[in-house]
């Protein structure tokens, strides 16, 4: 039973501010992915969390106790780093180890907990080996084991499969989520990859620029940005956003994106649900799949052109011209052959995000 | 697959080792000088043209070994046959073993001037090299004020040449009567080679990454358990390579040596060329004291050659 929590926690590098303020609270065996461009103040979170980075300001507090005055060694707490950080003079068996040796284990004890956690990442045939005779993947199961050996009240994974090449990748994020689910111990995982975050996580925690944006659900962060911020980071290929003009028609409300001579019609409750923001300065957000494409002409549809097509396999992408910005689409594969055809597109009201262009924040319109 | 060369690469590669062949002989001669000289009689040792083929024999290190004096009259049958083999080789050269009242053979200067260069080297360099991987790994690890002003500060003992302070020295050590001891040598030595000690290890300290310590710190242990158990053997090649650069500058030192010793802490550089032998210089003697003074050195960098070639390429390519 493991719980952390963060209080107002302050971090510098000289002038430069890395973490600000920062509240948050992981629950027992929750598995939180930390989700951030590089510099955003993730991996130092992370390392502030493990003790191997002090904090200027706030409580760490690890089951209601405050840590951050503890040695990293009095914290009980494992970490997985990017680089596997496995002793290079020390066998495979010696790494895994290496962590129960520090407590006042027998022989006999370590013995069978290497083993046992050995068999749970099938690398005992490995277990004479020195690490640079593994392979990526390997070495990473290693560190995770060595991770997991001395039970430790939480798990931090820094990056840890981001060194390793694609397939693989994707193959050690289910070996990871499978581990979590079966051994279920509090984990905090770092990461710039979007995917990693939203196959592995509990909760996301997005954070920029040293401020955290928003913690929510894979789901929650992607059909719920909070902001601007948010909402571009978050999906891939990443949500267009525009600069928008809402205006009061006769039965509807209708959004012209950007300079575009044509707008888009939306119900007319999205007035009431903009909340007088509807005149203000406002940014239209919508991902591919919210802009819907037929080759004939109906109602609500606008007639626009497509310039160009990204065929990534299960689905194609196609760049659409209005006005000057582009609105880019989601469509089933081949559905447009090329630059230039005439189609017609409407916005899904339902998966439109309005976004107040000056504070970045999400007006939480839900249609 | 099998790769293809042309015969351009061929021919070249012929040029190459030639030339490799010729400039190890010419690194070698003087190597082959000394062990033949040390293994010659001593009337072939001077001779003109030099003698390539001879009878190799002991006799020269038996001399170095022993304390020995002119014979006025060649020994008489009795006192020849009762010696044993290695006191007639001395007999043979026209010389006699000193021996005290109770007929005790008296050993030369060699052996306790041998021992001399093995403390004073090895223990200087043990502490050269020791403080340099803790002060390396300081500079390396921690945010130090001032760091480059330091660093350079400790390089900068390296710029004189190091006989400039010879004779402030030896006023200095007179005064505190460190004058012919160990101590005063070993505290020379280690003051010599630490700045080099402190900048080679740092670029060692540097390229092991900083992970596998906070990785042991995440484990469970202090910052000096990390240090012991991960850091170390991980800067075994920095700290091999470093050590046969301390030991080797040590063990050769002349100038020093023959300044501040003189008989109790004497090492072997300053003794050899004073071995002069009886009457005449005895080249062989020489030969053989130079000989068995290489010999340290030698092994001592043929059992770290390992770690050595890594050590001379070790931080030349960053990551």
């Amino acid at each position: 039973m493991t719980q952390i929590e963060l209080r107002g926690v302050q971090k510098f590098f000289g002038a430069v501010q890395v973490i600000k303020d920062l509240n948050l609270k992981i629950s027992d065996n929750e598995f939180i992915v930390l989700l951030g461009q590089s510099g955003c103040g993730k991996t130092t979170t992370l390392r502030a969390i493990a003790g191997l980075e002090t904090i200027d300001e706030g409580d760490i507090l690890i089951d209601g106790k405050p840590v951050q005055h503890l040695k990293a060694a009095d914290r009980d707490i494992a970490m997985v780093f990017q680089s596997f950080s496995l002793y290079p003079h020390m066998s495979v068996y010696e790494n895994i180890a290496f962590p129960l040796r520090a407590t006042r284990k027998s022989k006999a004890e370590i013995d069978s907990e290497v083993r046992s956690v050995a068999k749970t990442l099938q690398i005992t045939d490995l277990l004479g080996k020195k690490p640079s005779a593994l392979s990526g993947g390997d070495m990473q199961r290693v560190a995770i084991g060595r991770a997991l050996v001395r039970r430790p009240k939480a798990m931090l994974m820094d990056e840890p499969i981001g060194a390793l090449d694609a397939k693989l990748r994707e193959e050690m994020r289910a070996e990871i989520k499978r581990l979590h689910i079966k051994q279920g111990s509090t984990t905090i995982y770092v990461t710039h990859d979007q995917i990693e975050a939203m196959s592995l996580a509990d909760r996301i925690v997005i954070m920029h620029e040293g401020v955290l944006q928003q913690v929510g659900s894979p789901d929650e962060v992607y059909s719920r940005p909070a902001n601007l911020f948010v909402a571009q980071f978050v999906g891939s290929p990443v949500m267009n956003v525009a600069d928008a003009a809402v205006a009061e028609n006769a039965a509807s409300a209708s959004v012209t994106v950007g300079d575009a001579t044509t707008s888009f019609e939306f119900p007319r409750a999205l007035l009431s649900k903009l909340n007088g923001h509807a005149g203000g300065q406002l940014a239209l957000g919508i991902r591919p799949e919210g802009v819907l494409i037929r080759r004939e002409a109906a109602d609500g549809f606008m007639a626009v052109e497509t310039q160009i097509v990204e065929p990534l396999g299960s689905f194609d992408i196609v760049d659409l011209k209005v006005g000057s910005n582009m609105l880019r689409a989601r469509t089933k594969s081949g559905f447009i052959s090329g630059p230039g055809e005439k189609v017609f597109a409407r916005i899904d009201p339902t998966q439109a995000h309005f976004f107040d262009k000056a504070s970045g924040k999400s007006l939480e319109v839900r249609l | 697959m099998a790769a293809v060369r042309t015969s351009s690469e061929i021919g070249f590669n012929r040029v190459a080792i030639v030339a490799v062949l010729l400039v190890t002989i010419i690194f070698l001669a003087p190597i082959y000088w000394i062990a033949s000289t040390a293994f010659k009689p001593r009337n072939l040792a001077t001779t003109i043209p030099p003698t390539v083929v001879f009878q190799p024999e002991i006799s020269p290190f038996v001399k170095l070994f022993t304390k020995r004096s002119q014979l006025r009259s060649p020994p008489t049958p009795e006192e020849y046959a009762a010696a044993p083999w290695w006191e007639r080789v001395v007999f043979d050269g026209g010389e006699k073993i000193v021996r005290d009242g109770k007929g005790q053979v008296q050993w030369s200067g060699y052996p306790s001037r041998f021992l001399n260069s093995l403390i004073i080297a090895i223990t200087s360099t043990v502490l050269a090299v020791g403080m340099g991987t803790f002060t390396a790994y300081g500079f390396s690890r921690f945010k130090v004020k001032g760091e480059a002003d330091l660093l350079f500060f400790i390089l900068s003992t390296r710029m004189l040449p190091p006989v400039v302070v010879a004779i402030p020295m030896f006023l200095m050590y007179r005064a505190v009567g460190l004058n012919d001891t160990h101590v005063g040598l070993i505290i020379l030595y280690t003051a010599f080679n630490l700045s080099f000690s402190v900048w080679l290890m740092k670029g060692f300290m540097d390229e092991i990454p900083k992970e596998y310590e906070e990785a042991a710190l995440v484990d469970g242990y202090t910052r000096m358990e990390a240090f012991f158990k991960i850091v170390l053997p991980e800067a075994a090649t920095g700290i091999a390579a470093t050590a046969v650069f301390c030991f080797i500058t040590a063990w050769n030192e002349y100038a020093f040596a023959l300044i501040m010793t003189n008989r109790r802490a004497q090492t072997a550089p300053p003794f050899i060329p004073s071995q002069v032998g009886s009457g005449l210089p005895d080249w062989t003697v020489i030969a053989a004291g130079t000989f068995l003074f290489l010999l340290p050195v030698a092994i001592f960098t043929f059992l770290l050659r390992n770690h050595l070639l890594r050590g001379m390429s070790f931080g030349a390519i960053r990551k």
